[in-house]
């Protein structure tokens, strides 16, 4: 009966469920996946709108995180606090001389 | 501002090694044209200002004794960013050192609901529930009350998670990097990695596009 195990070892690596593919899509994007980890999800993916969206959200985070630092007014409103600017300042002037 | 027309523009690292050129630009202006950009950044990254006014004012003392000079505003501005980036990283390294940045609780069941629990269509998304179609998500990069609701969201993310995302996706360290950085497991940090992706997205998806926010 050991054949029969792997085998479905093999088709539940072969047909993920949706909450697989959301931690496998979410991995490929960290990992190398294996063969048939990759080919699962593939099939998956073909299969499933509700994860493609998924992936193409999670691609919409990156774009978002790295965005986010080009651009000043896309961060926090609150800027450097006046006590602690003209305390570095001070630091700077006196490390200078 | 530039008064070497020898030095080079940017990209130069923050090398201890460059001779100090005192007076080529005057580090307390610095403060005041780089200061708020700096502890903003700081801040989305170590969420304490505290621990945020110390990285930059190492970063302002680092950049002292580099000393370089630059061509323009925005050149200098890079090169201290770049320097601040590797302070939050020592900051890490130091923090990771005290506490386990390991955080395995966080969300670990909190999505169930929206998969089916039972019967042969278990692990798939509920439908009302899975993940909606986000439109124009493209414009909302330009929406300021987009990036208003993505530091919101970001901000709820649990401080090590959201380092870990930040290390993952806005400077692009690879998972060996950031496990040797945290002195975490790579398979812990996969699943944090995926926790925070999911959060991020549900977050985004209650507050922004599925109340139109894209439409605003």
């Amino acid at each position: 009966m050991s054949w029969f195990r792997s085998l479905a070892g093999a088709l539940s690596i072969l047909s993920p469920t949706c909450r697989q593919a959301t931690r496998l899509q979410s991995e490929a994007r960290d990992r190398s996946l294996s063969f048939f980890e990759k080919l699962g999800l593939r099939l998956h993916l073909f299969l499933c709108k509700w994860c493609r969206r998924y992936g193409e959200q999670l691609k919409f985070l990156r774009s978002a995180a790295r965005e986010w630092e080009q651009d000043e007014s896309r961060q926090a409103p609150q800027g450097l606090p006046p006590e602690a600017r003209e305390r570095i300042k001070e630091k700077l002037k006196s490390s200078r001389e | 501002m530039a008064t070497d027309p020898e030095s080079t523009t940017s990209q130069a690292l923050p090398a201890d090694s460059a001779k100090a050129k005192p007076g080529l630009s005057d580090p307390e202006r610095w403060v005041d044209w780089h200061g708020d950009y700096l502890f903003k950044y700081a801040m989305m990254r170590l969420r304490d200002p505290t621990q945020a006014e110390d990285a930059v004012q190492e970063t302002f003392l680092a950049a002292l004794k580099g000393g370089r000079a630059f061509a323009g505003r925005s050149a200098e501005k890079s090169w201290l960013v770049g320097i601040l980036k590797n302070k939050i990283c020592d900051h890490y390294r130091r923090a990771s050192r005290e506490t386990s940045f390991t955080d395995l609780e966080f969300y670990s069941d909190e999505e169930s609901e929206r998969f089916v629990a039972e019967g042969v269509v278990k692990g798939a998304w509920i439908h009302e529930l899975g993940p909606q179609e986000w439109r124009h998500p493209g414009q909302s990069l330009d929406n300021e009350r987009f990036w208003q609701t993505y530091r919101d969201c970001s901000g709820k993310l649990p401080k090590t998670i959201a380092a870990v995302f930040n290390l993952r996706e806005v400077d692009d360290l690879d998972s060996k990097a950031i496990c040797r950085m945290l002195n975490i497991s790579e398979s812990n940090l996969w699943v944090m990695l995926h926790r925070a992706r999911m959060a991020l997205r549900r977050c985004l998806e209650t507050h922004w596009f599925g109340k139109g926010g894209e439409r605003l």
